[in-house]
């Protein structure tokens, strides 16, 4: 190694010194993420405000990592919850057990639940940690805890990130 | 025969049918419409091969060979051949694997998928489809049909059990044939032609005992279970193959739980037992398990209360009582307490130097000097049937019809039981002059029987001793007797079917032993329970009986027995110095009881039971959530360790290791057809004298009253529990068909409701008994229910 190499690598070091720095102060700062990138799920409603999802548990079959259940029923023909005849009556992930690799999401044959942008799901108890049907319909903004903390500051829920917008996400508003 | 499967040769008896040469040679075609069990009739056209076969010439007599190479010259059926309906030929040739056979296939498949909806995220039968495999194996993959699917009604209910789907119905007539060939009631069939077909029924519900079957082998998700609708995709569900503990026949079952819930049971195959068929009671009957008010831990005494406790303390609690108690200690389980579940309570008897008894247990022995299995049953050339099996042991019914078809059991094949019995056809001619039932009323099964003989209640000794007399008796002509006889003695292979109302008495039993060794007659005994004839065996039996260990014990352990539904026998009870009850929910002995313990369901248990034919079938447990419940052999395990003794039967295993030294069998881990080892009849001691007078018959019923009020679906389709009258009582009575009554008998009142019917003999009622009610005639007074409103 001569002196000639370590001036070229200080000299890689001595240009980034000039460069717009990377760093994001995140929170205070948002963080710009792409518009693909897997967050926490979102269940997704048709138009007519019914719920995608029926219910046929192939997202649990898919998961690698065992952390879906569903419970089915049989809609109510006068005030059906999905179209047809099956509902998903219980939803749950275990966002500690989700390893957000968008299996489910591929293998959900009518596009009900799709990864989202939502990132900020630090909380206290395991038991916060499973999300219902709640939690993850379209509407619904943020992770459990930060909704707590909204309702606590009675303030509208903030988001760290802004993220270009995905047609999959059907109906979510950042 | 030789035959020649792709590139393999075979030899098979003639009468096979070429699919299943297919199969034995260890290919594979798709077939929706044919069964096991049931005729083959190629609707479904799926299992097409290419077939062909050598001629011979009529001169020479000689195959007609090839001229270039000198083999004999195969000439192929001009078409495809459905292989399910073909018989094979010296010779054959069949091709499943060539493009044209492959392609025919899928074209097959692609006709079927033109009406099918695809809704297999929503189907029930998702992942455990026939025809979602076969499209996936077969099928092209994509349809080139652009237009609008067939629509029809998607969740019509046949009945309160069975939803039926019919768009997703691919008419390969399963259904259809299955109640025409195996149960013989016929309310299904195809309606409208072509396109249009759809398969209905004209009766309101679906009027018989064995429909559940027809969801088992529907091939596509047309039929379905109700009661586990929506309840869990099939991959979810954990099987549990075990064995019915319903009744005596030892039906395998399929128990599919998800989340420590009994979801569903599917009938399993037992090649000798129950083919692939179980009973509607059987099947949607499970429903008890998961009710909420089930009993999950132990509950003390504590003055007027029942407290809750663990069994630690429980435990400790007996054994408190117990040194200071009298020492008449009775032991007493039901008759389907497990083999296992045997040894532990006598076990438990023996330290307590008390005694064990099991009940229901009839007064005559449930073991056969020359016990009939149910292969002979359904290959015998005349049955005498005395009692209702269809109610007792709903298994026989069906190998009874069997019988009436006249083809023996297929033998099974390299890949078992054949596919395609070329034997079995639609619409066969039954032999029903084979077949004699005799019971006090109209029983289900007599509508195939060719001779059908009612006696008066209580006179089966008589009948039998009419017969083997050739003079008349119990209300019957000689003529008819007589004619029996010698259809029973002309027989080769006759067998006598002993019900509930010959075993009660143990004259009549004797007198029915007496005529089957002059006939030559093989002889079946229905037990009252799943395990009847194993807890005889192995003699969990006491001298006086059951009443006479209620009357004359200090200290009760009683396991899913509810004496105190008569009240007399309760206010006995509150004096016991202590009363242990093992049961899965409160009764009225629980509300005696000073500890109650909570007892593990028939699908939660592990260990043996011996089947009315002698044969013994393990049982498997589901996982289910049941609390803290145990079988009885928890019940003694927990006592024993507060008492300080090691009990034998303390766990299944202690339990085997002990039953091995009697039986000579290792129970663990027994065949799925179980292990066919009747055992030697023995003389045991005989109970109550027989009563011979009454106005009603207390009889036994399928669907199982004591568990009905909490199996809502079961209920719904088949009614509350009903006391038939008689057109003729009814009127002398005034009694309204529909009205709610209380029925007491002795200090049990039971409520039902009235059912105006011919079946009901003129002066005598019927009424299903409770499991704590002994069967048989005995005085009943009917009271109008109390009008709730006006209460």
């Amino acid at each position: 190694m001569s002196v000639l190499d370590i001036a070229k690598g200080m000299g890689v070091t001595l240009s980034h010194l000039f460069k717009k720095p990377v760093t994001v102060s995140y929170p205070e700062q948002k963080v710009d993420i792409k518009a693909r990138f897997r967050g926490r799920h979102h269940l997704l409603r048709h138009p007519n405000g019914l719920e995608k999802c029926i219910g046929c548990s192939l997202c649990a079959a898919a998961c690698p990592a065992y952390c879906i259940y569903v419970e089915a029923a049989e809609n109510d023909p006068a005030n059906p919850t999905s179209p047809g005849e099956r509902y998903a009556k219980i939803y749950e992930i275990n966002m500690l057990r989700c390893i957000f690799c968008g299996f489910c999401e591929e293998a959900c044959p009518t596009g009900a639940v799709v990864l989202g942008h939502e990132f900020e799901l630090a909380d206290f108890k395991y038991k916060d940690f499973t999300y219902g049907k709640d939690d993850m319909l379209v509407g619904t903004v943020g992770s459990k805890w930060q909704r707590r903390e909204a309702d606590r500051l009675e303030k509208p829920v903030e988001l760290g990130f802004k993220a270009g917008q995905r047609v999959e996400l059907e109906g979510v508003d950042y | 025969m030789k035959v020649k499967v792709n590139d393999v040769e075979l030899d098979l008896e003639p009468g096979t049918s070429a699919i299943d040469a297919v199969f034995a040679a260890g290919y594979d075609v798709p077939y929706f419409c044919s069964q096991e069990y049931m005729s083959p009739i190629g609707a479904c056209r799926m299992c097409l091969g290419k077939v062909g076969a050598p001629r011979k010439d009529r001169e020479t007599n000689d195959w007609i060979r090839d001229a270039e190479t000198g083999e004999p010259q195969i000439f192929y059926f001009p078409n495809l051949m459905a292989t399910c309906t073909t018989a094979i030929m010296d010779g054959m040739v069949i091709d499943t694997l060539s493009k044209e056979v492959r392609q025919a296939q899928s074209g097959m498949m692609e006709f079927h998928l033109i009406n099918h909806p695809l809704d297999c995220p929503v189907c029930d039968k998702g992942g455990a489809c026939e025809l979602q495999d076969r499209a996936y194996e077969y099928g092209a993959g994509t349809s080139r049909f652009e237009f609008d699917k067939r629509h029809q009604e998607k969740h019509h209910a046949l009945s309160e059990l069975i939803t039926l789907d019919r768009e997703r119905c691919i008419h390969c007539k399963r259904c259809v044939r299955y109640f025409e060939e195996v149960p013989g009631d016929e309310v299904l069939d195809f309606i409208e032609r072509g396109g249009h077909t759809y398969i209905g029924t004209v009766d309101e519900g679906l009027p018989s005992y064995f429909t559940g079957n027809i969801t088992d082998i529907c091939p596509v998700g047309a039929l379905l279970d109700a009661t586990s609708r929506f309840r869990g995709r099939n991959w979810e569900y954990d099987h549990t193959r075990t064995v019915s503990l319903d009744d005596a026949s030892g039906a395998a079952i399929m128990v599919d739980a998800r989340t420590g819930r009994i979801e569903r049971v599917k009938g399993a195959r037992n090649t000798q037992v129950n083919l692939d068929w179980i009973d509607d009671s059987t099947r949607f009957g499970h429903e008890y398990v998961d009710a909420p008010d089930r009993l999950k831990t132990p509950l003390i005494r504590k003055g007027a209360l029942l407290e809750p406790a663990s069994w630690e303390e429980a435990a400790q609690f007996i054994a408190s009582r117990l040194a200071v108690a009298g020492k008449r200690v009775g032991v007493a389980v039901r008759s389907d307490a497990t083999l296992e579940e045997g040894v532990a309570a006598k076990a438990l008897a023996e330290h307590l130097r008390g005694h064990a008894e099991h009940f229901p247990r009839p007064a005559a022995s449930v073991i056969a000097e020359n016990p009939a299995t149910f292969t002979d049953v359904a290959t015998s050339d005349a049955i005498f049937v005395v009692g209702d099996p269809t109610e007792e042991v709903p298994t026989l019914d069906l190998r009874i019809k069997d019988a009436l078809r006249g083809v023996a059991p297929p033998e099974l094949l390299a890949h078992g039981v054949p596919i395609a019995d070329l034997r079995l056809k639609e619409r066969m001619p039954r032999k029903r002059s084979i077949l004699t039932v005799a019971a006090p009323y109209r029983t289900n099964l007599m509508r195939h029987a060719g001779q059908e003989l009612i006696y008066p209640a209580g006179q089966e000794e008589d009948l039998f001793g009419g017969v083997g007399s050739g003079k008349a008796g119990a209300s019957l002509a000689a003529e008819q007797l007589n004619q029996l006889k010698s259809a029973l003695s002309d027989a080769k292979k006759p067998v006598i079917i002993l019900g509930a109302f010959v075993l009660a008495s143990a004259a009549a039993t004797r007198a029915a032993e007496a005529l089957a060794e002059s006939v030559g007659a093989k002889v079946m005994k229905l037990g009252p329970m799943a395990n009847s004839y194993g807890l005889e065996a192995l003699e969990v039996t006491s001298d006086g009986g059951y009443a006479d260990l209620l009357t004359q014990s200090d200290v009760l352990i009683l396991s899913n027995l509810n004496p105190a539904q008569d009240v007399q026998i309760g206010e006995r009870l509150r004096n016991l110095d202590l009363l242990i009850v093992h049961d899965s929910f409160e009764t009225e002995t629980t509300g005696l009881a000073h500890v109650v313990l909570p007892a593990k369901t028939g699908y939660e248990k592990e260990g043996t039971v011996v089947n009315l034919e002698g044969r013994f079938l393990n049982v498997y447990p589901a996982p289910v959530d049941s609390g803290t419940s145990e079988d009885f052999i928890g019940v003694v395990r927990t006592l024993g360790e507060a008492l300080g003794v090691r009990l034998d039967g303390r766990s299944v295993r202690s339990a085997r290791r002990s039953l091995a030294k009697t039986l000579n069998h290792d129970l663990a881990a027994l065949p799925e057809e179980g292990l066919l080892a009747p055992v030697d009849a023995k003389e045991i001691g005989e109970t109550v004298a027989d009563t011979v007078a009454g106005n009603l018959l207390l009889t036994s019923s399928l669907l199982k009253v004591d568990r009905l009020r909490r199996n809502p679906k079961l209920r719904a389709a088949h009614g509350d529990v009903a006391l038939r009258v008689n057109p003729a009582d009814a009127e002398a009575q005034n009694l309204e068909a529909g009205a709610n009554v209380t029925v007491n008998i002795g200090g049990v009142a039971r409520s039902a409701t009235i059912k105006i019917t011919e079946d009901a003999p003129e002066g005598l009622m019927l009424l299903p008994a409770t499991f704590d009610q002994a069967l048989g005639l005995t005085s009943a007074e009917i009271v109008p229910a109390a009008d709730l409103v006006s209460a």
